[in-house]
């Protein structure tokens, strides 16, 4: 799976609150979810407003640390946000992600080499991911295992009809 | 062939097979539990997914009504109505709704916690039930509702370190403060997916609610499961809790560990974790820390919410003249209904309420954001709970973490301080 998209860059650490917010747990339709995406993260208030669908997102070390809510990953899939490629992701996270078949790259020194607004394009298969403003590659850590079988028959759920 | 950390002895037991570190495998999964918070959305998919056809065994989910306890808006009554009624319609007995308290702890009191077992939930602070030596994580809607369905789930088994935490510490520093101190020594990376085994002197001292404080930290590194050194006095109280003898679980001596951290908390004084990482450790008489003005306190949640905690906060809130500060609005909360009697009965509502603190009924209390005690920009609250990220209480709060001995003391004194200079 390919994917080629403007850029969004979040630093290091930021926690499910600050992707989606605890007042809003409540919430079930993953529509509405999405309206409430990053608008605690520190100057991405506006966010839900902004993205375009196919961005890309790139983090820092850590990112969605803190609750196992899925909200946090679902509120991004559904802004149409093609995957995320980070540092590192907190465990729970990227579980989650694997869980819902939504592309998550882990891609040490990737914050390194892209400024927002940049397009990239980030091949899961093989972890490779290209600026495109700058030409400059690097390789990240494709999903493995029964990871890489359960996220790419599009989630857990999808995985056990067949298993 | 090396002997096994716990880790690898409970995935063995539970995949029916050795399993080793790094390996992916399928488990049985002895509880499966969800809160008001996650619950309804693993209610909504499972329907939506498998309709009525039934879980693979009702009898191993739980329900804990804890986030929102009781409801405060028409939503959240909503899903903890679904929840009641799924429970209904699939013979699910086990509902601990609004009235019981935090879910880790009242199913830790019901005795539905046993050493070696393998537990999900829809909170990523089940882990904290390592602190009797059971496999349990935090695991989102999805995972749910597929344990709900087939009774198992995927796992890749973590690799152990060790921790041997060395030395001693005198009142008022406690669990807490080691804790914190811990948290800023590890770090979120070097543990990062790993099972780790807590060792040494400090830690074999650590009672019940020592052990709960310092498991239910272990999330913000990132770490899978927390593991204890057997404790006799810990053991006994399971086993009184589950009305039957339970073998306990220790690693084997040759186990293999990715590898040993040594610390020591010889000496201690109490910490806080500053805004706005747990992991921002600094010790509460510190330049830039004591005489920080607060004007919230929180006791309770479920890294402090035992009757230890509360004993140790009312002691604290006496010495320190026994009444809250005319600017701090200090929040009190029992685990449970059991701690909350308990409270009642040793006095300690009374020292508590006289202070001019409020006392609320058992549940998360704020620790999220879902329920009361929402901060205005511009508060300072010191709190026992485990999580300190900016805007987690409203935009432009700021949150310190603290020992209840802290809260107290700060809550009195309108700054925050080290408990030990009173």
């Amino acid at each position: 799976m390919k994917f080629k998209g403007k850029s969004w860059v979040v630093p290091d650490d930021i926690d499910t609150d600050q992707i989606y917010h605890g007042q809003y747990l409540p919430v079930t339709d993953p529509h509405e979810m999405a309206k409430y995406a990053l608008t605690f993260t520190p100057g991405k208030e506006n966010f839900p407003n902004e993205v375009s669908e196919g961005d890309i997102l790139v983090t820092g070390k850590n990112f969605g640390c803190g609750s196992s809510r899925e909200h946090a990953v679902i509120c991004l899939q559904y802004n149409g946000v093609s995957c995320i490629v980070g540092e590192s992701f907190s465990r729970i996270f990227y579980r989650n992600a694997v869980n819902l078949g939504y592309p998550v790259l882990e891609c040490p020194g990737i914050t390194k080499m892209v400024t927002e607004g940049d397009e990239i394009e980030v091949d899961l298969d093989s972890g490779l991911v290209k600026n495109l403003r700058t030409g400059k590659t690097i390789t990240g850590v494709p999903l493995s295992d029964v990871e890489a079988e359960i996220s790419n028959a599009g989630g857990l759920l999808e995985y056990l009809k067949t298993h | 062939m090396p002997g096994k950390t716990i880790a690898e002895k409970i995935f063995s037991r539970a995949a029916g097979r050795d399993v080793f570190p790094l390996e992916r495998v399928w488990l049985d999964v002895d509880l499966a539990v969800v809160r008001d918070f996650g619950g309804p959305n693993v209610v909504l998919e499972y329907d939506q997914q498998f309709g009525n056809a039934c879980p693979a065994h009702p009898d191993k989910i739980a329900m804990t009504f804890d986030y929102q306890a009781p409801a405060k808006v028409t939503k959240v009554a909503e899903n903890q109505r679904i929840c009641r009624e799924f429970a209904a319609k699939h013979n699910v007995e086990s509902v601990y709704d609004v009235q019981n308290g935090i879910g880790q702890h009242v199913l830790l009191e019901q005795g539905r916690v046993l050493p070696g077992e393998v537990i999900v939930g829809t909170d990523s602070h089940m882990n904290l039930l390592g602190a009797v030596n059971a496999f349990a994580t935090g695991c989102g809607t999805t995972d749910l509702t597929a344990a709900w369905k087939t009774g198992k789930l995927w796992f890749k088994c973590p690799p152990t370190l060790k921790i041997i935490v060395n030395g001693s510490f005198d009142s008022p520093t406690s669990a807490k403060d080691m804790t914190l101190f811990l948290m800023n020594k590890i770090g979120a990376d070097i543990a990062n997916y790993r099972a780790v085994e807590f060792h040494g002197e400090a830690i074999d001292n650590l009672d019940l609610a020592g052990r709960l404080t310092l498991a239910s930290h272990m999330t913000e590194l990132n770490i899978k499961i927390p593991f204890f050194s057997h404790s006799p006095s810990v053991h006994s109280w399971l086993e009184e809790r589950a009305g039957r003898k339970i073998e306990p679980i220790e690693a084997d001596a040759d186990a293999a560990y990715e590898g040993v951290l040594e610390y020591t908390v010889e000496g201690l004084r109490p910490v806080v974790a500053a805004p706005h990482y747990p992991t921002n450790v600094l010790p509460a008489g510190a330049e830039g820390i004591v005489g920080q003005k607060i004007n919230s306190g929180f006791i309770g949640s479920c890294s402090n919410g035992r009757i230890e905690d509360f004993r140790e906060g009312a002691e604290i809130l006496k010495k320190a003249g026994g009444k809250v500060h005319p600017d701090v609005r200090l929040i009190v909360t029992p685990s449970t209904r059991e701690v909350a009697l308990q409270m009642l009965h040793e006095g300690l509502y009374d020292i508590y309420m006289k202070a001019g603190a409020m006392v609320t009924n058992p549940g998360c209390s704020l620790c999220t954001i879902g329920h009361h005690g929402v901060l205005a920009k511009g508060d300072v609250l010191i709190s026992t709970s485990n999580r300190n990220f900016e805007g987690k209480l409203g935009r432009g709060a700021d949150i310190y973490l603290g020992s209840p001995a802290v809260v107290a003391a700060s809550s009195a004194k309108g700054v925050i301080i080290d408990p030990s200079t009173l």
